[in-house]
Formats: C-alpha cells, sequence, structure tokens
C-alpha cells in the first residue's frame, strides 16, 4: 500500500483579466488526467471559477444559499460534480457595490469546512481568488490552515506585473506567521515582445521561478465559448499539452520561497530593460 | 519605567455610536441604532447604568430599536435590514424626530445610509443619519456629529431675523456629563434670571424639535465647555452667520457664577439692570448659606482635606479644581483629563489650570489609560491628613491605598444614585460642597 501524499491546497491569484480561472481550470484537467483528486473554490463574487469544469454557471454560490436557506446548508446544495470527477464550489458574493465581498470568503471557506467538503481522498484544492489581495478576506485563502502554496498568473503587461509585485507583498506579510510560500510565477502569454525574458527576469528578483509559459493560442476561447477546459475540448492540440506540462510541473514542483517584492523603482527599472516602458 | 502602551485600561467614555443618549436627550426624538448587538447593550450600561444609575426615557436604554447586525448584513449588506427596522420604528415609537446612528458594521462596509434615509425624508418623515462608526471616535465627537447632522438634515436653512435676548445653551453632553440634567436646569434658570430667553437642546427642559427649530433665530451660541460643543457652535457660525460665546469653565459658586453672567450679559449686549439685580439676590441668598457653612468649616478640623487629586472629563476637571482651589482653599495636587480632548484645546486647558487663583496652579495631564492614571494618583506624596480624590469608580483602590475621601465625578460610577444633582452656578455649590464634607464628618 503506497503512504497517500498529504493535501495540497493551492491559491491561484493575479490581476483580473489575466486569465486565473482559465488557467486554473485547464491545468485542473491536466491533474485530474492524473488520476489526481480536486476540488476548486471560487473565490471571486462573480461566480465564474469553475463554468469551463460544470458546463456552464449553472452552480449555486455558497453565499447565495446561506442567504436564502439560511445556516442550515447541506454539502451537496454547494458542491457539485464536474469534468472527470472534479469538486467545484463558488463562494459567490453580495452584489456589486453593497456589503463586504472579503468577508464573504471568510464566511464561505468556513462553512465549507464545517460542512467537511475538505475530505481526506482530496490530492488538491484550489483557491482561484480574485484581482489583487485588497484586504484581510482575499487573503483568507493563504491564512493559517489554509493554502501554503501559491501561484500568481501574469503576463508580460505591466499592470499584471504591478499587481503580482503587489500580490506577493500580501504572501510575504503571511510567509512569516504562517507556511504560506510563493510557488512560482505562471505566464499566460499576451504575445508581448521579449515576455518570456521579461517574465524570467520579474521572477527572479521576486525570488522565485517562471514556472511555466502558457503560449497564447485562440484555441482556449474557442473552448471557453463551449464551456470546456481545452484538454475535454481538443485533447490532442498543442495547447491541451501545455496545460498537461503545466500540471505536471506543479505536481513535481518543489521550489517554494518567501517572495522578496520589489520596490516601485526597482520594478519600473526591470520594465525599462526590457521595453515595456519609454525611458 | 512605565511606557504608554497603545491599550487601554479602565475605560472613561464610550463610543461614538454612544450618542444615542444624546437624542434620548431630546423630548420626543427616537434613536435608530444601526449596528451590532450587545452594542447599545454596553453603551446604556456605561453612559446611564454605571453612571449614577441615570435611568432613562421614551426609546432610550431597553426599549432602543436596533438593528442588530450579525454576518449576514456584513456581507450581503445591511441596508435591507435597516430599511425593515425603520420601518418598524415608525410604526411602533411615535415620534418627532428619528435619528439614525450607524455603528462600525455599516461604517466598515460602507453601506449607503444616507440613501435609505433620504427616501424616507422624501416621503415626509423627520428622519436623519450620522455616521458614529465607533473607530471614528468616542462618545463626545459622536455627541457633536449627532448635533450638526441635526442641524443639517432637519433644522435646514434660514434666512430671517435673529431673535435678541434669545440664547442656544450648549453646554454638558447628556449621559455622560452625569450632573447634567440637574446642571442644565441651573445654568438656565441663572441665564433665565439675568434676563435672557434660553433655548434648550437637551434635557428635562427641552421642549423637543420646537425648541431645534428656534436655534437658527437665536442672537447667539453660548458653549460653556471646554470643548465638546465648539465644533457645532462653529458649524451654527458660518451656516446661520450667528455669533458664539466660548466659556471654558462651568461657574461654580457665587463668585465664578457673577462673572460669568456678567460676561455672557457684555457678550449679548443686554441691559445689565436686570442681570445685576439678579445676581445681587442670587449672591445674598448663596452667601447666607455659605456664611452658615464657613462657621463649620473654621471650627471643625477632624479629617478635613487640605489637598486633592482629581481625574475626570476637561469640563468637570477644570469647573471642579477651579472652585476648589479659588474659592474653598484646596490644594490641587494632581489634576488629569481622561476624556482625549482635541490637540487644538489642550495649551488653553493647561492655561486655566496654570491660573486657578493667585499662587495656585497645576500642571493639567491628559491620560487616559486607567493604569497610568492609577500610578500617577500613587505617585502624589500628599501631605499629612485626608487628601480627597475625584475620579470614577476605577479609582476606588488607589482611594483606599491613600486612605483618601473618595467621590465620584465621571463615568463609571458605580456607587452614587444620580436623579436632579446639580454642581453648578449658585445653588449647585452649595450640593458640591454638602457632598465633599459630609464625606469629612463621617456620612459617604
Amino acid at each position: 500500500m503506497t503512504e497517500r501524499k498529504p493535501l495540497r491546497q493551492i491559491a491561484i491569484y493575479g490581476k483580473g483579466g489575466i486569465g486565473k480561472s482559465t488557467t486554473t481550470q485547464n491545468l485542473t484537467a491536466g491533474l485530474l488526467e492524473l488520476g489526481r483528486k480536486v476540488m476548486i473554490v471560487g473565490c471571486d463574487p462573480k461566480a465564474d471559477s469553475t463554468r469551463l469544469l460544470l458546463g456552464g454557471l449553472a452552480q449555486k454560490t455558497v453565499l447565495d444559499t446561506l442567504r436564502k436557506e439560511g445556516e442550515d446548508v447541506a454539502l451537496d446544495a454547494v458542491l457539485k460534480i464536474g469534468y472527470n470527477g472534479v469538486r467545484c464550489v463558488e463562494s459567490g458574493g453580495p452584489e456589486p457595490g453593497v456589503g463586504c465581498a472579503g468577508r464573504g470568503i471568510i464566511t464561505s471557506i468556513s462553512l465549507l469546512e464545517r460542512l467537511g467538503a475538505y475530505t481526506e481522498d482530496l490530492d488538491y484544492v484550489f483557491y482561484d481568488v480574485l484581482g489583487d489581495v485588497v484586504c484581510g478576506g482575499f487573503a483568507m485563502p493563504i491564512r493559517e490552515g489554509k493554502a501554503k502554496e501559491i501561484y500568481i498568473v501574469a503576463s508580460g503587461e505591466m499592470m499584471s506585473l504591478y499587481a503580482a509585485n503587489n500580490i506577493s507583498k500580501g504572501i510575504a506579510r503571511y510567509a512569516t506567521q504562517g507556511g504560506v510560500r510563493l510557488g512560482g510565477i505562471i505566464c499566460n502569454s499576451r504575445n508581448v515582445d521579449r515576455e518570456i525574458e521579461l517574465l524570467q527576469a520579474f521572477s527572479k528578483e521576486l525570488g522565485t521561478q517562471l514556472i511555466h509559459f502558457v503560449p497564447r493560442d485562440n484555441i482556449v476561447q474557442r473552448a471557453e465559448i463551449r464551456k470546456k477546459t481545452v484538454i475535454e475540448f481538443e485533447p490532442a492540440s498543442n495547447q491541451a499539452n501545455e496545460y498537461r506540462t503545466l500540471a505536471k510541473v506543479i505536481e513535481e514542483n518543489r521550489n517554494f520561497t518567501i517572495p522578496t517584492p520589489m520596490t516601485q523603482e526597482r520594478l519600473e527599472q526591470i520594465l525599462l530593460e526590457y521595453g515595456l516602458m519609454d525611458a | 519605567m512605565t511606557t504608554k502602551s497603545n491599550s487601554i485600561s479602565d475605560p472613561r467614555y464610550s463610543c461614538a455610536v454612544g450618542a444615542t443618549n444624546s437624542v434620548v436627550a431630546i423630548r420626543g426624538a427616537v434613536p435608530i441604532a444601526n449596528c451590532s448587538p450587545g452594542c447599545q447593550l454596553k453603551q446604556t450600561a456605561f453612559l446611564t447604568f454605571e453612571n449614577g444609575f441615570q435611568g432613562s426615557v421614551y426609546a432610550g436604554a431597553g426599549n432602543m430599536p436596533s438593528a442588530n447586525s450579525t454576518e449576514n448584513d456584513i456581507v450581503f449588506g445591511g441596508i435591507k435590514t435597516l430599511d425593515e427596522l425603520v420601518k418598524s420604528t415608525l410604526k411602533i415609537f411615535k415620534g418627532d424626530l428619528y435619528v439614525v446612528l450607524t455603528g462600525c458594521v455599516g461604517g466598515l462596509i460602507g453601506d449607503d445610509v444616507p440613501s435609505l434615509v433620504r427616501k424616507y425624508h422624501e416621503k415626509g418623515y423627520p428622519i436623519v443619519a450620522v455616521d458614529t462608526a465607533g473607530f471614528k471616535g468616542n462618545n463626545l465627537y459622536g455627541h457633536e456629529e449627532v448635533v450638526d447632522a441635526i442641524i443639517d438634515q432637519f433644522v435646514g436653512d434660514y434666512h430671517g431675523k435673529k431673535q435678541k435676548g434669545l440664547v442656544n445653551l450648549w453646554f454638558e453632553t447628556p449621559y455622560f456629563n452625569q450632573n447634567w440634567r440637574g446642571d442644565y436646569q441651573e445654568i438656565a434658570r441663572i441665564l433665565r434670571g439675568a434676563g435672557f430667553n434660553v433655548n434648550i437642546p437637551f434635557g428635562p427642559e427641552n421642549n423637543g424639535v420646537k425648541d431645534w427649530r428656534r436655534i437658527p433665530k437665536a442672537q447667539f451660541n453660548l458653549v460653556l465647555s471646554p470643548w465638546v460643543g465648539v465644533r457645532n457652535a462653529e458649524h451654527l457660525q458660518e451656516k446661520y452667520g450667528q455669533p458664539f460665546l466660548h466659556i471654558s469653565e462651568i461657574p461654580i459658586g457665587g463668585e465664578a457664577t457673577s462673572e460669568f453672567i456678567r460676561n455672557v450679559v457684555k457678550f449679548a449686549g443686554i441691559d445689565k439692570l436686570q442681570s445685576e439685580k439678579f445676581i445681587r439676590e442670587e449672591n445674598r441668598i448663596y452667601y447666607y448659606y455659605l456664611e452658615h457653612f464657613s462657621e463649620f468649616f473654621a471650627e471643625y478640623w477632624y479629617g478635613m482635606p487640605s489637598e486633592f487629586a482629581i481625574a475626570a472629563d476637561s469640563a468637570y476637571t477644570l469647573a471642579y479644581t477651579k472652585f476648589l482651589a479659588d474659592q474653598i482653599g484646596l490644594i490641587p495636587r494632581k489634576a488629569i483629563i481622561t476624556d482625549d480632548p482635541p490637540q487644538k484645546f489642550r495649551a488653553e486647558l493647561e492655561r486655566l489650570f496654570h491660573d486657578l487663583t493667585e499662587g495656585v496652579d497645576v500642571q493639567v495631564e491628559f491620560e487616559e489609560d486607567g493604569y497610568l492614571i492609577e500610578k500617577a494618583i500613587d505617585g502624589v506624596k500628599f501631605s499629612s491628613g485626608k487628601p480627597l480624590i475625584l475620579a470614577s469608580s476605577w479609582e476606588l483602590t488607589i482611594a483606599n491605598k491613600k486612605k483618601a475621601l473618595f467621590f465620584e465625578i465621571t463615568p463609571p460610577s458605580s456607587e452614587s444614585l444620580i436623579i436632579n444633582r446639580s454642581f453648578a452656578g449658585y445653588k449647585g455649590a452649595l450640593n458640591l460642597l454638602e457632598k465633599i464634607y459630609s464625606a469629612s464628618v463621617g456620612g459617604k
């Protein structure tokens, strides 16, 4: 009998619109192919973190259920099984402009723990967290007892690197208090000039690695329109293999560090070196 | 050596949402507390219960409508809950004015309370909204916010004439200053006696919203307080072009009260005939009693205090220190102000404590932490005889240690019951003497 590997809880951060949900779901499809048991917890009020794995946005969010049905919630009311047995949960949130989405994530994750969503057979739990670490609520997945591993999705675009550096400040803060570590930067390419070199230099400065460079391919958009991951939509495509590789490197990753966020001046200097900013 | 930390033990004020009690102090006004369960219980316990067991009226204390916001209100916003609360309050409480005070929950998540309140306002309900999130300041800050909110959202603009001799009295903070009811009455009596028409926004002589609507018509505003209310008077000056007179010291005793009257009369420019006649009559009675007291004071020598230490809010610390030093001849050995006055008022407060009476002064200290206050009083080397300590119930221990006569004057005060008590003006001074020297002769 082989010894079970401990559960890996992974949080995926990155600038809004960078492709966190797409990347997380596609790499999950790769892990599922390897026979891993995975749960995805969407931590975004838009509740669109599990659409490709569930074939649509049919899921009731934890907070909606809580609001409509009260505290007495059954796990199967909020946890849905999707592609290849993946377990999907959407935290959800208040309507735009009211309430506190950050507190919503805390409420939601606490409820999942109480309902026993974190079963022993799981290999991975992914938290797909919106945009920046704007407040304590959005840092919930990386606080004590939750995700110990973080990947930041970025591209060669300036604002995505600003965000990644800022997120690293949040990670560094929690790293000194608990065991959270940065596992690397995932580049979701935007076909920017010298993108790979820039991301490598940026990662190095941040004290981490560029764990994988995912090239841009319109097949991703075609799969998204059909509410599928690329691996499900076109299993034989090059892009499907890219996500399989990403799954593999994450599975094998042992390089976890406390990030060393850079000053605004240093970040801008790197951007200048790689031609992103005019002097 | 003890250094100051960021924590405060033995609190001496409550938080901004405690200003619900200022609303309770307006006849016919109903506070609507938009805060978590327990918030108002604590405010009531601190400001009205463990502060002379003052009690409350109508929609105050346990009757107060409260949103009792919970986690759902934080995550999804608390507007729906508040909407239901306002609707129910309007059904249950007949009010001439409703004031929604939003505490930390709504303040933190940014609930748009003004929009909701505007909806009711547009339907014709007399309702205003105030941001009194506890993290913004203490109950004194909250009190000033409530006053400005009622002026701006309820009283509104006024372009009519001013009424000569009509004065708005901005004085002690309701419930927080434990003698507020009696003190308002005594100062109002004095001002009326001097020839003024007095408009009183809070307390037993307030006539509800009718008096609030009279505010813009007054000739001037009188702020009788070291700092609370000055911000409101500045606002009224800007809004209605109303001048204000700021007097920091609550007058106690014949001399101070007569001087107070003369200052107010001079500022208002009203006829002195009536005020001088009033001063004469009041002094005749005051000194009639004081003569009796002085006979006792001269003859009785056992256990009489000659020195005192005081720790209370700015208003009472200043007023009592002045009276005891200037009129009774007690030596102030320690004076500590505990209500965290804004920086801009501190230099003037320091000056006033340097100018108590000829040859007597004390370096006033500003401290809110119970540990440091106790330490400061402990450090005073009183000369032989019983010292007098005027402070809160927190200081009972140190008073016992110092074998002092002890007298509660500020919250928390859990060994006094106060209904209609005043230490202000002509009459109040005699009450204060009775209180202090009853303790000296063995009563408590």
